[in-house]
């Protein structure tokens, strides 16, 4: 069946199947793999993107629910916001990525967080990222870099 | 994955007509439905019917009640503002569902719909005294949150039958939401409980435990003593309502977590609640 969304700020029609996930809709139609699939259950949320701007499990979306006036941002749409540039440098400059499977969804996660509440505490970090695992359990440098992400929006 | 068919529905009566085929099954936020559609745990899984283009998203009060859409997710709950103002139990309990992302899709009529013993919205929506409105798209009936659960996983939503919406009574009220899992994110309860309480020319208390028995159970017990009771209320107070909650649960040794700690851990949550 025939899907018309907005996808990184452009509207798209794509072919896609009862089954489909917005995830493999992503990956496999658009070639957009910075969302990844980690478990498939919404657990470590390596697959987040937003949907209207809250992040969401893509793995846990089916294509087919996606409505012509749905707005779906992933990693790659954001190359030119100022403050996924800035979280970007901050997980940088913290050496907050090992492998960098989860790193995708690390950053959306923490962008949802800092346009909500710029000032978070370490409580809200750990709250914010909580849906996000990291398998190289590298979270003390993903939060400091959450933090000096915060820090230099000053 | 199976071979299912998919359908978005936009009007109530013509998800109600879709379901009533057999393996139909509704779709709302889809964070549990996906995940037991992955794993192949429906067995004649013939189409899934997409509900969340139907109109129940809306919170709202009316007159001395507040209605609450099926379709709202766990984040539109937490943080609309009349139920932050009166029903802080509902919030905590909605803030502790799954992870951010999960908030933000899942609903609260999934959530009751699923109707695991488990569920966290549902020992909150007990405490308020909530009601289910269920519709087929042609007619409507309501019923108390307690008599909508039949067992794990069973409801009385008949083939065709949707919730449309959850009736709170108006009401301002204090209140805790408690949960104990592996992990504070992302974990299935091993037990919740919630405590709401509101007072008019008396005080009232309710306590709700979930995942202490084949579907959640109110502590009338426990409330009748905190009713009773003396207030600011006492710590014999406290312990007296923790050891009714205690024996009110009846809970199984499953995957999660044993009957004995999980029976001892009702006293424990009611006693944290209250302290708090």
């Amino acid at each position: 069946m025939k899907i018309i969304f907005t996808l990184n700020g452009k509207k798209v029609e794509a072919e896609t199947t009862a089954q489909m996930t917005l995830l493999e809709l992503l990956r496999q139609n658009f070639k957009l793999t910075a969302a990844k699939e980690g478990c498939g259950k919404g657990e470590c949320g390596a697959c987040t993107v937003f949907l209207n701007g809250s992040p969401i499990n893509s793995c846990l979306k089916l294509a087919a629910t996606l409505n012509e006036n749905d707005s779906i941002t992933t990693v790659e749409g954001l190359e030119e916001d100022k403050l996924m540039q800035r979280i970007r440098q901050s997980f940088t400059d913290e050496g907050a990525v090992q492998c960098g499977f989860c790193i995708p969804g690390m950053t959306l996660a923490t962008h949802h967080l800092l346009s909500k509440n710029p000032k978070p505490s370490l409580t809200d970090i750990k709250t914010a990222l909580a849906g996000n695992i990291c398998r190289c359990t590298g979270y003390r440098k993903i939060e400091a870099a959450v933090k000096n992400a915060a820090d230099k929006g000053e | 994955m199976s071979n299912y068919e998919f359908f978005k529905p936009q009007t109530v009566k013509e998800a109600s007509d879709l379901l009533k085929n057999d393996g139909y099954l509704a779709l709302s936020g889809g964070t549990d439905m996906l995940v037991k559609i992955k794993n192949g745990f429906f067995k004649n899984l013939k189409a899934v019917v997409y509900i969340g283009g139907l109109p129940f998203k809306e919170i709202k009060k009316e007159n001395d009640k507040v209605i609450i859409g099926s379709g709202c997710t766990m984040e539109e709950v937490a943080t609309n503002p009349i139920i932050k103002e009166n029903y802080p139990t509902l919030v905590e309990a909605a803030n502790t569902v799954g992870a951010t992302q999960i908030r933000h899709m899942a609903t609260i009529g999934g959530n009751v719909g699923n109707s695991s013993p488990a569920g966290d919205s549902i020992p909150a929506l007990y405490s308020l005294d909530a009601q289910v409105v269920i519709t087929n798209g042609t007619s409507q009936r309501t019923v108390e949150i307690k008599d909508f659960f039949t067992g794990p996983g069973r409801n009385v939503l008949q083939a065709g039958e949707l919730i449309e919406a959850f009736v709170l009574p108006f009401r301002k009220t204090t209140g805790r939401f408690m949960k104990l899992g592996e992990r504070s994110a992302l974990a299935i309860s091993k037990i919740n409980l919630a405590v709401s309480a509101w007072e008019d020319n008396k005080k009232h208390y309710r306590v709700a435990l979930g995942s202490v028995a084949p579907t959640v159970l109110r502590s009338k017990k426990a409330e009748e003593i905190l009713e009773n009771a003396a207030h600011p209320l006492t710590e014999e107070a406290i312990q007296k309502a923790s050891e009714a909650a205690r024996e009110t649960a009846d809970p199984i040794t499953d995957i999660r977590s044993t009957k004995a700690y999980r029976k001892q851990m009702a006293g424990v949550l009611l006693r944290k609640a209250l302290e708090k």
